[in-house]
Parts: structure tokens; sequence; C-alpha cells
């Protein structure tokens, strides 16, 4: 159980020891003074997952500024933003759209240091996440936990082209230093991304975030969602976002990203390390806040699905994304016709990887049954996060490595239902590869 | 035979809506407006999603649903859809827009023919619905785009609302996309000429097994890095992107062409037919519709004289069959 606290008052900005202060360089009383609602009730809408990911950005004070370039699956998040901010003359929000991701990124970096208590978001996919590379890199690395780039998963090998969803982008960027959330459903999108700058703006954490959901399979499906009151959403988020206890470039005499020699990069790294590793004890309690605020669960290592109280099943599977609703849908029937028990987790927190709740909701499975579905040249991204947390066990259990649904494609029933047959066969303690392709219900 | 009844489906287990389209076609504004009507009960969960790729407009699409009063967690493509819809009629030629329906499943036909033709053609099992979309389109929107007309006729089948909710749900998700108010009237018209044209009608048409979903028999071997030649249209009918229901036609009955040539250098399907002439160095003489013309307008724009035109075209059947069902 996290012993983690809401951040406690007062922090303030405090003068760097070469320089002075400027507190009032950005009145940020005025900016949430500035701010107009675009709910002030509960509603339920129907919208795609790509809308709801703007809404929720829309709706904090914090955000006033959206740096964007387009590129599908993504696209829709910016068109929706700037399309409400042309709806609505009151507002003082603006869209900047820039000549290139490398730009958008660029500019992140810039905005989010001059002023560490507003948030910059923007939303890329695949090849528009790589062009940022460079400076996602240095973000990751910045304590600029005020900067959410959220990511429309598409397939990154751009040879041949395919648009849909595949985190494939997402796991080639796993140490560019952000806290990377997966995400599934409407519901699942619009609060993870409400709750993330809590999270990466906390003191103890100051890593910028990266939630995401798939391209296609959620960024374009329609489904209700629940939205929560601007003001809610204010005061949710207040009691999570204090003062950063960094001075912002315009409110503090500062440099940034400066040069230093081996003598301390490692020293920086561990640092970096030390704060990413913070998540796992503050993620659980900005979700335990958030469920005690709207009612609904809050940001979580991962979705369970099946288990017993007494943890024993004889296959776990371990996926992430939309797919894995497809599973807990014929879950039950599955165990009925194997006379199995089965559960499931869906991965949300991709890193830092939670290796340790991992293993204790695993470590009396008989056999799991990893899902992965981006191209690895191994057993597979997820496979080797898991085995890893496994490798501490005394007696782990079987892995069984999966992948399906690359570039999108669509994880049938069928397909679903051979490989729990791969598991089964793993959980005989039959001869299975240590990797293996399924599509429409049939080993490739 | 028993047809299925939607709206027990929905009460009593998961309907599963499938259609097929064009890119630009206007599926994804029917199947998201019918999403937004269905959602309007907040009894209903409604999951509504396309599949396309990042070819151009006139490329086949398609659209899937879930209805239910159950929590949707499913994330698959809808295969066994108890309702299949055929935007437009070209997009048939690429997929069995029946495929997976059982006996008993309901078809929704954006076409100006009949459901006992189409059940005939497409060897249709069920309740067999048609209305002239792209017909009504045309006449209220300036445009051949059956959307309006198709929401409707699946509206009346699947949502348990009155026509006027249904009319009032499209204009709502048409005003949310800021639409023009000229725009929106001609709409209102278009959805309000569609309920008198809708016909249906009930037919045991299919062979035991049609329709049934080929197995998945692998990849097989692929260009290494997807690499293609580069008229790929020579072995890919780019016609099928054209949107069904016209047609390019080349027309000079004064002679009147120039021999410019730039509809020659402008098509990007080499499709413009011409013969040397002594006074103009060439004339062109006629185009290549049937199998690369994709209608992209290339040369109606830069003809200086306005040879081209878009012309209405009833979709071809290779073959037709004799209407006598019992």
């Amino acid at each position: 159980m996290s012993t983690i606290e809401r951040p406690v008052l007062p922090l303030a900005h405090e003068p760097t020891p070469s320089g002075e202060i400027y507190p009032d360089a950005i009145d940020l009383e005025r900016v949430r003074a500035a701010h107009v609602d675009q709910f002030t009730q509960r509603e339920q809408v129907t919208v795609d997952g790509n809308t709801a990911a703007a809404l929720a950005v829309l709706q904090m004070w914090r955000c006033l500024i959206y740096p964007g370039f387009p590129i599908t699956p993504s696209t829709k998040w910016i068109e929706t933003i700037a399309s409400k901010i042309a709806d609505e003359p009151r507002t003082k929000k603006k869209v900047k759209l820039l000549e290139a991701e490398h730009a958008v990124a660029d500019y992140l970096v810039g905005a989010a240091a001059a002023c560490r208590d507003l948030i910059f978001s923007t939303a890329t996919s695949s090849v528009g996440l790589d062009h940022m590379t460079e400076t996602t890199r240095s973000l990751g690395a910045s304590g600029l936990g005020n900067v959410m780039l959220i990511d429309v998963y598409r397939a990154t090998a751009n040879f041949p082209l395919c648009i849909e969803g595949d985190p494939s982008d997402t796991l080639a960027h796993r140490d560019d230093g952000f806290i990377q959330i997966c995400t599934r459903g409407k519901q699942q999108i619009y609060d993870t991304i409400l709750q993330a700058p809590c999270l990466g703006m906390h003191p103890e954490v100051l890593t910028p975030t990266m939630p995401g959901y798939y391209g296609i399979k959620d960024s374009h499906r329609s489904a209700r969602l629940t939205v929560e009151a601007d003001k809610a959403i204010h005061a949710f988020q207040d009691g999570w976002i204090q003062p950063c206890p960094l001075p912002g470039l315009i409110n503090g005499d500062t440099a940034f990203g400066n040069c230093v020699t081996s003598k301390h990069f490692q020293g920086f790294k561990l640092s970096q390390r030390r704060r990413m590793e913070n998540v796992l004890r503050v993620l659980p309690a900005v979700g335990a806040d958030f469920e005690k605020h709207f009612g609904r669960p809050g940001l979580a290592f991962f979705d369970e699905v099946g288990w017993p109280e007494h943890g024993s099943v004889d296959i776990a599977v371990v996926g992430m994304g939309p797919d894995f609703g497809t599973f807990e849908a014929l879950r039950e029937s599955f165990e009925q016709y194997a006379g199995l028990q089965v559960a499931g987790l869906a991965m949300r927190l991709l890193t830092p990887f939670p290796s340790e709740a991992v293993r204790r909701r695993l470590e009396k499975a008989q056999v799991v049954l990893v899902v992965n579905q981006a191209h690895h040249y191994g057993r597979g991204h997820l496979t080797l996060d898991v085995v890893d947390a496994l490798s501490t066990l005394p007696h782990p259990p079987r892995v069984v490595s999966a992948f399906a649904g690359l570039g999108g494609a669509d994880v049938s029933e069928a397909t679903w239902e051979r490989m729990l047959e791969q598991a089964r066969a793993g959980e005989d303690g039959r001869h299975v590869e240590p990797a293996a392709f399924f599509h429409e219900g049939r080993p490739l | 035979m028993r047809v299925l009844d939607l709206k027990r489906v929905i009460q009593t287990s998961h309907l599963e809506i499938r259609g097929d389209g064009k890119a630009g076609g206007g599926l994804l504004l029917a199947f998201q407006s019918l999403a937004d009507l269905l959602a309007q009960d907040p009894g209903i969960h409604v999951q509504e999603w396309p599949f396309f790729s990042s070819a151009r407009r006139g490329a086949s699409i398609r659209s899937f649903m879930r209805v239910s009063r159950r929590p949707i967690t499913a994330a698959c493509e809808v295969t066994r859809p108890d309702v299949a819809i055929l935007m437009n009629e070209s997009a048939a030629r690429t997929w069995d827009f029946a495929e997976g329906v059982q006996p008993g499943g309901t078809y929704i036909l954006n076409t100006g023919r009949t459901p006992e033709q189409c059940a005939l053609h497409y060897r249709l099992s069920g309740r067999v619905i048609t209305v002239p979309g792209d017909d009504v389109g045309r006449e209220h929107l300036k445009h051949a785009i059956g959307n309006v007309s198709v929401y409707v006729a699946a509206a009346q089948v699947v949502a348990d609302q009155p026509l006027e909710t249904i009319f009032e749900s499209f204009m709502h998700t048409l005003e949310k996309r800021h639409v023009p108010k000229r725009i929106l009237e001609s709409n209102r018209a278009a959805l309000e000429a569609t309920v008198p044209l809708i016909r249906s009608g009930v037919f045991d048409a299919a062979a035991p097994g049609a329709h049934t979903a080929p197995p998945f028999e692998g990849y097989g071997e692929l260009p290494v890095g997807a690499q293609t030649a580069l008229r790929l249209s020579r072995t890919n009918r780019t016609a099928d992107y054209a949107p069904s229901g016209i047609r390019l036609r080349f027309e000079d009955p004064a002679d009147a062409c120039t021999g410019c040539a730039h509809c020659i250098h402008n098509c990007p399907e080499g499709i413009i037919l011409f013969q040397p002439d002594e006074e103009r160095g060439l004339k062109v003489v006629g185009v290549e519709v049937s199998t690369f013309c994709k209608l992209c307008g290339e040369c109606i724009a830069v003809c200086p004289e306005k040879l081209f035109k878009e012309v209405p075209f009833e979709e071809h059947w290779a073959e037709e069959e004799e209407v006598s069902l019992t």
C-alpha cells in the first residue's frame, strides 16, 4: 500500500543560487480565471477516442497552448481542439500548428520550461513520435513533468505503410524517459489523461507522461463517455499539482540542458531513474484519489480480469489495449470448455514496468500467456518484461509468448481461442515455440 | 428460415452490424449517426468504428457496430453480422458484403434496384431492404451520396424510435460537424424524401453454405519491403475506386478537341485514347473507363473545351437474373 500523499502546501518557487526570481511573470490565478468551462456538470456523450482525449485536455485550466502537427490516426485530436477553441470566442486557449513533429517537441520543451506550472500537451503517432526522438530523450531527462505527449499507437515499421493501431511506436520509446501508460476504451483514455499530469508533475516524480491508445481500434471507435464538470476536474488536479519546486525559465534566472562531463552524467541518469521509480508509489495514490472524486477506477498498474482471491489459476493472460476486451468476452466460455481457470491482466503502466506487482499477481499461475502486438525479433517486448518480473521466483510459471494483431490486424475470437490453446499446451507440459504468431485462428 | 428480430437481439444479446462502402461515400457518417441515435437510450451500449487504410477517396472501407443492453467488451471485427449494409454497390466487387450473415439476417442496400433483384443477384436469405439513396442524394444534396437514406433505413429496423427522433438525431450529428444551415435543410429534405422510397421483402435465395468466409490461408510470398512495380494499377482495377453511380464520358460532337494534350499529360492512369492528326498534331477520340478510371477529375479540370464530364451510370451486373421468386 502506498504511503504517498498529495504534495503538502506551501510549495513555492525558490530563487536559484545564481539568480533572481520573478514570481509574477505568469499570474496563474489570471490563467485559471480565464478558463471557459467545456462542461458545467457531469454528462454523457458519444465520442471516439481522439475526441475523448481532446476534451480532457481542453477541460484543464492549466492547459493553454496546444502545439501540434497532424498525423493519422491522431489528427482528430488537434482538429477537435482547434474546432472547440474556434467555437468559443471567450477562450484564451490557442492551437499552435507547427511545421513538423520535431518542432512540436521543441516547442513543448520551451513552453513547459518557461512555465512549469502550466501543462503542455500534444498528440502524435508512429513516425511522428520517431521524428520527435531527439527531443523526447531530452524531455524525458528534463524534469518537465508538465509535458504530456499523447501517443496514438500506430506501427512504425513503415515499409510497408500501415496506419492502424500497433504499439510498436510507444514500445520503441521505452527508454526516452516518459511515464508510458496504455489505455483502452473511451473512459479510460479520458480518465487517464486527466490524471497523468498529477503523476508527472508530482515533486517526487517530475517526469513527462506519455499516455497512449490504439490507433483506429480506439482512436476512431465511438462509444459512450462520461465527462466530468470542469470545476470538478480542477478541484481534483489542484489537489495534486502545486507550484513546481523548480523555477520556470520565465520566473527564474535558470539555464536548461547544461553540458556536463562523464564525472556527473551517470549521477543525473541515476537521479532520473529514481524519479521514474517513484512513479510506482505515486501512481496508485493518484488513482485512489481519482476514484474517491469521481467513483470510477483511477490509474492502476493493470486491469485484472477473472482472478480468484487465492490467486491460483491455470492460465494467466497478459496483454494490453482494446483487443484484451475480446479475451474478456470469451474468457468464461473458454474456462467451461477447457475445464481450466483462466484470468488476465491488461497492462496499463508500461514504463516504469511494475515488475513487483506483476510478479505478485502471476506467481501462482501455472502458465502465463503473453500476447505481444508489436514487431520484435525476440519473444516480444511485453514477454521480456514479464519474464524479468518472474525471474526472482524460485519456481516461476512457464511463459508462453504469442504475437497477434501486428499493424492493427484484427485479433478475432478464433485467434484468442487458438492462443489460449497454445497456453493450454504449455500448461500440459507439451513443447511450444518460444514465440509464435497467430491470425484468424491459426498459427503462422 | 426465420427472420431475426433485431430489436430482440439487442435486448438479449449483442446486435452486430457491418457496412461496406467507399471512402468519401458517407458510410462512416451513416454509422456514426446511427450510433448517436442508439446511444440516446441510456440503457443501451453502442460501439462503432471504421476500417480503412491510407488509400485515397474511393478505396473500399468497412464500418462495424455492436449494440446491446449488456456492456460490450469484445473489440474484434464483426465477422458474423446480423445486419449487412452495402453503401456503394461497387464495393461488392471487392468484398462479399453478405459474408458471414446467417440465414434470417437483414441486408440494407443503397440501390435503385428492387429487393427481389438484389436477393437474386447477391444470393441473400433474409430480409432485404433497398433504398435509392444515391438518387435521393442527387436530388437534394447535388451529389450521389446515399448515406442519409441508408441511415434512415437502418434506423427504422434497429432503433426503437419514432421517425422524427431519427431525423432529429441525424440533424444533431450534422450540427456538431458545423454543417452550414443551407446544407442542413437539404439533408432534412433528403431524410424525409427517403421514407416512401424504402422497399423491403423477405427472400430465401442463398444456397447452403453461401457467404461462408473462406479460411485464412496465410500470407504466402510477399514482396521484400513491399516493393512493387510502379504501375501497380495495371494489375489493380483502379476503376473500383470510383464512386458508384457515375462514370466519366468524353464527347466531342463538334470536333472541338484542340490537341493540347493536357488531358493526356494529366491522366494518372494513361487511359485517354488519341490518334495522330495532321492539323492539330493529335486528337483525343475517347477514354477507356471500365478498368482504370477512378474518376479523379483531372481531365475534366484541364480540358479547355470541356469535353469530359461525369454522367450517371448504373452498376453493371455480369449476369441479369430473371426475377421469379416465390
